[in-house]
């Protein structure tokens, strides 16, 4: 490490220390200075860690996590960098303020999709995840084919690393790289070629330019897919989803290449972060009964999805933050054979997304049909949200724009079940209630 | 069973669906219940024949810069029909890019030229670096009402001969940042930037739509409750 980044290092770690210590928290702000001091640190990282990027649009931290759990089967100790620091600044932190470790490291470390080549520029990984691309908050983000584009900037820079691939997202086999490729999905179901839904993102082959068809399709433009036109078609998979077996807003069980695999947690998208992380155990050495130990042990890995206990109220807090997103929970949350309340929690910040509009991708018209006596909306922009519930055909609807008045209305609802969804900053300010009243340890990690 | 049916068009609705283009459908088939009608949605996608008089009604929304590349090369065939139904005062919704395409032609993102179909005479030039972003408010001169929505484009559209805007800018940038209008309006095609999307927010529009396609669709019937019909406010 040269002595410019030693000293940068040092300032970093003092910072932390220091607003640890006495500011309760920072976690980008030593980065930022430690990057100011000397912009190319990471450099100094690079001989001292093998390193694995997990990048895409959603799945992201899950990944991560299970990976992190994954491979903590095989070796001593596994630096990650905690949820929501996956840009720069946060990953500088993670780096400066780990233990050293005595021999060379092993990092898995989800990265924001436009800040993978500001890691790949000093540190060249063995590996890389590409979890999906959908269309995300547009008003910052963009179309899909360009964060596709960012991503490859990063990965050009290490034309060696192992790409470790969704099979089943047709973006990530529209390019000809020089990376070994690996890739995973689902092969449980075959049919006759059929369409995607119309409000679907993503449909056109990427080499002819016609609409794709499917023989399976798990969800948005994910699946088996092929191009009637040209003959296009999903790559062969090495790891895959062999059979879907129960599926609770609160486990899963399936069978990844034969074998039966559990995880305490709900929804067919997390399956799919579940198949990366054994995709990459695999690719590590890590056996398949570790990784089965691994999926099971019972730590809270799946922080973003605990089912919180409110006065006997079961209540399940989920972030929503794009339409593809909100899809998947929604169908989660239809696999509950209870009756539930449903509340949604709209806010319009920067973080959220200023525009509203990706609510009406929400395919909320099938609530309808279950049994929900009790609908709630709320937050700043709780109007835009009650009228996409009332033109779902939504009638039982109480409206609460001040999100302090929530968790008394939560205690009213008529079920022991209640599912909150809300945006990012939503999900803050309610945390934030259920802290202060002692329903949750408080923070969001 | 609803007394009135009305088709509707959803113009390469597998490709232009970006700006959740699907909740104009929706407000249309709220609407469209309170005036005792329903509505039969078809996509009608690259390599389809679009026949005009199969429908009543018509969407053109807006996509990803890719997407609606590959829409303009389909654009010629279907260039006659979308004229025929303009011409017989069939109404049209046209979103973003589909705002773009129905006029000359606009920029891509790569600085070149994409032809339109000259259906309507406006064109669209490109701002280097630069979207307008955010919360637009506009004023429809004509009857009064306001718009309120969201508008995230790149593209500056310039109204030609013919044609009049949707409405004229009280806050955001609308069709092009300088000449304070938004969208445009020609027969009875109604063009905007406005995400929202725009008639979720803006039900005095659904109900415009629907009434001019019922007095089109049933020329003899009395629509006089329908357009008693009271919007209530959404947002």
């Amino acid at each position: 490490m040269s002595l410019r980044s030693s000293f940068a290092e040092a300032a970093g770690r003092s910072s932390y220390w220091f607003l640890h210590t006495f500011m309760n928290g920072g976690s980008s702000l030593p980065g930022k200075l430690t990057l100011k001091l000397d912009p190319n640190i990471l450099q100094a990282f690079s001989k001292k860690y093998d390193l694995v990027i997990v990048t895409g649009t959603n799945g992201k931290t899950l990944t991560t996590s299970l990976s992190v759990r994954v491979l903590r089967e095989k070796y001593d100790q596994v630096l990650t960098n905690p949820t929501g620091s996956n840009m720069e600044q946060g990953i500088v932190t993670t780096f400066i303020t780990a233990p050293r470790p005595k021999k060379k490291g092993l990092a898995v470390l989800e990265v924001d999709e436009a800040n993978v080549v500001k890691v790949t520029k000093y540190i060249t990984p063995i590996a890389f995840i590409f979890t999906n691309i959908f269309r995300d908050q547009m008003d910052r983000y963009g179309e899909i084919y360009t964060t596709y584009k960012k991503i490859l900037n990063g990965v050009k820079l290490a034309p060696k690393a192992t790409i470790i691939a969704n099979g089943d997202e047709q973006l990530f086999n529209s390019q000809d790289l020089p990376n070994p490729i690996i890739y995973y999905g689902f092969n449980h179901e075959h049919h006759e070629p059929f369409d995607a839904p119309a409000n679907t993102d993503g449909l056109l082959c990427p080499k002819c330019q016609h609409i794709l068809k499917y023989r399976m399709r798990t969800y948005a433009n994910l699946g088996d897919y092929f191009c009637p036109h040209c003959g296009f078609k999903r790559p062969k998979l090495t790891y895959a989803v062999t059979k879907l077996d129960q599926l609770t807003p609160t486990s899963s069980t399936f069978e990844l290449d034969g074998e039966k695999y559990k995880i305490g947690i709900g929804g067919l998208y997390n399956i799919y972060n579940a198949l990366a992380a054994y995709a990459l155990g695999r690719f590590l050495g890590v056996s398949q009964a570790q990784i089965k130990d691994a999926f099971e042990s019972d730590e809270r890995v799946f922080g973003r999805q605990e089912v919180i206990n409110v006065d006997g109220k079961e209540v399940t807090l989920i972030l929503v933050k794009n339409p593809v997103g909100l899809n998947q929970v929604l169908d989660m949350i239809e696999t509950d054979p209870q009756p539930f309340s449903f509340a949604f929690l709209l806010n319009a910040n920067y973080a959220d997304g200023i525009d509203t509009s990706w609510i009406w991708d929400g395919n909320f018209e099938k609530l309808v049909k279950h049994e929900i006596p009790q609908y709630m909306t709320g937050g700043e922009r709780y109007k835009d949200i009650t009228t996409r519930l009332i033109m779902a055909g939504v009638d039982k609807m109480w409206h609460e724009p001040d999100l302090t008045h929530v968790i008394a209305k939560i205690k009213e609802m008529p079920t022991k079940h209640v599912y909150i969804l809300a945006t990012y900053t939503a999900v803050l300010q309610l945390r934030k209630q259920l802290a202060e009243k002692g329903y949750i340890k408080g923070g969001m990690d | 069973m609803p007394k009135y049916h009305l088709n509707l068009a959803h113009l390469y609705g597998n490709l232009l669906n970006t700006y959740s283009d699907v909740g104009n459908i929706i407000a249309l088939q709220y609407y469209a219940k309170q005036m005792d009608a329903d509505i039969s949605v078809k996509v009608i996608s690259i390599g389809q024949e679009f026949n005009p008089d199969e429908f009543d009604l018509a969407l053109f929304g807006g996509g990803q810069d890719y997407e609606q590349f590959v829409v303009s090369k389909d654009l010629p065939n279907k260039k006659a029909g979308i004229k025929k139904f303009i011409d017989n005062q069939k109404p049209l919704l046209a979103i973003c890019g589909g705002y773009q395409l129905l006029g000359q032609y606009y920029i891509g993102a790569n600085g070149e030229r994409i032809p339109g179909l000259s259906i309507l005479p406006h064109y669209t030039l490109s701002q280097d670096h630069n979207r307008f972003i955010g919360n637009i408010t506009i004023k429809n001169e004509q009857t009064g009402d306001e718009y309120h929505g969201f508008e995230n484009h790149n593209g500056m559209t310039f109204l030609g001969k013919g044609e009049r805007p949707l409405g004229k800018v009280i806050s955001g940038h609308g069709n092009n940042g300088q000449d304070k209008t938004e969208g445009a309006i020609f027969k009875e095609v109604y063009c905007s930037y406005f995400h929202g999307p725009i008639l979720t927010r803006n039900g005095e529009i659904a109900k415009h739509l629907l009434l001019a396609a019922l007095h089109n669709k049933y020329p003899e019937e009395d629509f006089s409750k329908q357009e008693q019909l009271t919007i209530k406010p959404t947002f």
